[in-house]
């Protein structure tokens, strides 16, 4: 990056003035995005909040149970000993069996925390960092930032000074980050499951990370109410919060001094950091990953070979040779001769016959010949019609005839 | 940012995603087709044109905004431009016809991405035609209540 990309910083009480026109972007916020390495430390370091728990050593164990062993027809299950109640004879001990004790059963001792390299916490934490202040990616993480002036988000340190929690929710109206804070207000959700009994009733989901630098700041305090909002310092930046589910892109409001203390904390490319002993920002495997750049960039387009204008798919449109004659004879150059000695065998063999001549006479009498049977097909047609006429005026004048009659 | 990089990052799991039936979908508001693809989802690159309906009661006769997508050096709201304006888009308003929308639409798209450009014309034909549906039963209903 040969020119520094800067930012703004915000005056705490109008969103519209700005009080420190263009700081430089810290470097972090040029680190590679690695969704690889803040995926594994996320899951590595989320285990480590968890709480001891076991079963009870002699749960389901706490019987005198053997084996009835072969012959008595049951199962080989160790048995309740005893009698006088419905428990005597059932199967006890294995994970199978109703009351039996689970299959390995949790210890205390299961290795609850993981440990993960120091360089890859810090790598990822820069990651994250770097995440926050790219909009793509704080859209993608669900962040209502559609009113927010600036991403990343830097407003001068009095906000640091705030006490009251209506201060705190008026900064974040003016700085649009309200409607973040609503989103969790209005999916707040009761738990599915048995958790809900166990202190946890609620799924609330996260708002804006405020990230303060002074050790004495109160907003601590003001914000503490706020649902989904988080407050941390910048020394202590945590991946959990940064990058909740291992997610990238928080929305994350910065005040000055903590975006200034960026700097010292993660170092530059020139330097290495100062409060990381000896902890040097991760390079990118490419700087500039912009793929339709690359392409469309001058060093490669003078070495790439010109487009090609057409594509030929074939040289010339097919000509069937079974139809076609020139196509034929292409393929296949004797079938000239072929065609000629075949057209001379027909000529040899119809050489005897003459033709057949229309003869003019013959088709007038034929046509009066047929022209005489139709007309007396004609005629007899007709002649049967009327007879058949006849009969029916002589039937039906006789039934009148007959009913008149009566 | 590039959007290739974005796509690695954003492609398995974002906020837009929606999965159901067998089908990866977007909610992407710079998404016209519906369908997350590498190409489609317009939140991740720097020229995407969403077609949105505006939510809630507006004096537009269409209801229709066009959200432009930006990339600006350092991500600041532009307070001197007459839209409105966020950290990631401008958006248009589509108020008498969609002549300026569909101007504002090819000249994004210009001659490269002319899939994307059917889609968010092909949306907002169908917006439009949508609204001339509501519109004439609006007049419909007015008239029908004065007499």
């Amino acid at each position: 990056m040969t020119s520094v990309p800067l930012v703004s910083v915000f005056s705490a009480d109008d969103s519209t003035k700005v009080t420190a026109k263009h700081i430089p972007l810290p470097a972090v916020f040029q680190t590679p995005i690695r969704p690889d390495i803040v995926s594994f430390v996320h899951t590595n370091i989320a285990k480590n909040r968890r709480q001891a728990h076991a079963v009870n050593p002699q749960a389901g164990m706490q019987h005198s149970a053997e084996s009835w062993g072969t012959g008595r027809a049951v199962a080989r299950i160790p048995r309740v000993s005893g009698s006088g109640t419905h428990r005597s004879g059932q199967a006890a001990f294995g994970n199978q069996c109703r009351k039996g004790r689970m299959s390995l059963p949790i210890k205390v001792w299961r290795r609850w925390h993981r440990r993960v390299n120091i360089k890859q916490k810090r790598h990822a934490a820069a990651s994250a960092v770097a995440a926050t202040g790219i909009v793509p990616l704080v859209l993608a993480r669900g962040h209502r930032i559609s009113q927010v002036p600036q991403i990343p988000l830097v407003v001068e340190d009095k906000i640091e000074s705030y006490e009251k929690t209506t201060d705190a929710l008026n900064f974040l109206k003016r700085f649009g980050a309200f409607e973040d804070v609503q989103k969790v207000v209005s999916t707040k959700v009761v738990r599915a499951g048995i958790s809900k009994q166990r202190g946890k009733k609620y799924r609330v989901r996260k708002g804006p990370l405020v990230v303060y630098f002074n050790e004495n700041a109160k907003l601590l305090k003001a914000f503490r109410n706020v649902p989904g909002v988080e407050v941390v310092n910048v020394t202590r930046l945590n991946l959990l919060q940064l990058a909740p589910g291992g997610q990238l892109g928080r929305f994350v409001i910065w005040t000055q001094s903590a975006f200034a203390h960026l700097d010292k904390l993660f170092g530059t490319y020139r330097y290495a950091s100062v409060l990381k002993d000896g902890y040097q920002l991760l390079r990118p495997l490419l700087t500039n990953p912009d793929l339709a750049r690359i392409i469309n960039s001058n060093q490669v387009q003078e070495k790439v070979q010109p487009a090609k204008t057409t594509t030929v798919l074939h040289e010339v449109q097919k000509k069937n040779p079974l139809r076609n004659t020139k196509a034929m004879d292409r393929l296949n150059p004797y079938a000239r001769k072929q065609r000629a000695a075949a057209i001379a065998a027909i000529k040899a063999n119809t050489k005897g016959t003459k033709k057949i001549k229309k003869n003019k006479a013959l088709k007038k009498a034929s046509r009066a010949a047929f022209n005489k049977v139709s007309a007396a097909l004609n005629d007899a047609t007709n002649a049967a019609v009327q007879e058949e006429q006849d009969i029916k005026v002589k039937y039906f004048s006789v039934q009148k005839g007959a009913a008149q009659a009566e | 940012m590039s959007q290739q990089v974005l796509w690695e990052v954003v492609k398995g799991n974002n906020a837009f995603l929606v999965k159901r039936n067998g089908l990866t979908l977007s909610t992407d508001p710079f998404n016209n087709t519906g369908v997350q693809t590498y190409g489609n989802t317009g939140f991740i690159s720097q020229n995407a044109v969403g077609v949105v309906p505006t939510s809630g009661k507006t004096n537009q006769i269409n209801n229709i905004n066009l959200v432009a997508r930006k990339s600006t050096k350092f991500q600041q709201v532009d307070r001197k431009s007459k839209n409105t304006q966020s950290v990631y888009a401008s958006t248009l308003a589509v108020k008498h016809g969609v002549h300026t929308a569909s101007r504002v639409i090819r000249k994004r798209f210009g001659t490269s991405r002319l899939g994307l450009q059917k889609a968010a014309l092909r949306k907002l034909v169908n917006l439009n035609r949508s609204n001339a549906v509501r519109r004439r039963n609006e007049v419909a209903a007015a008239k029908a209540q004065k007499k």
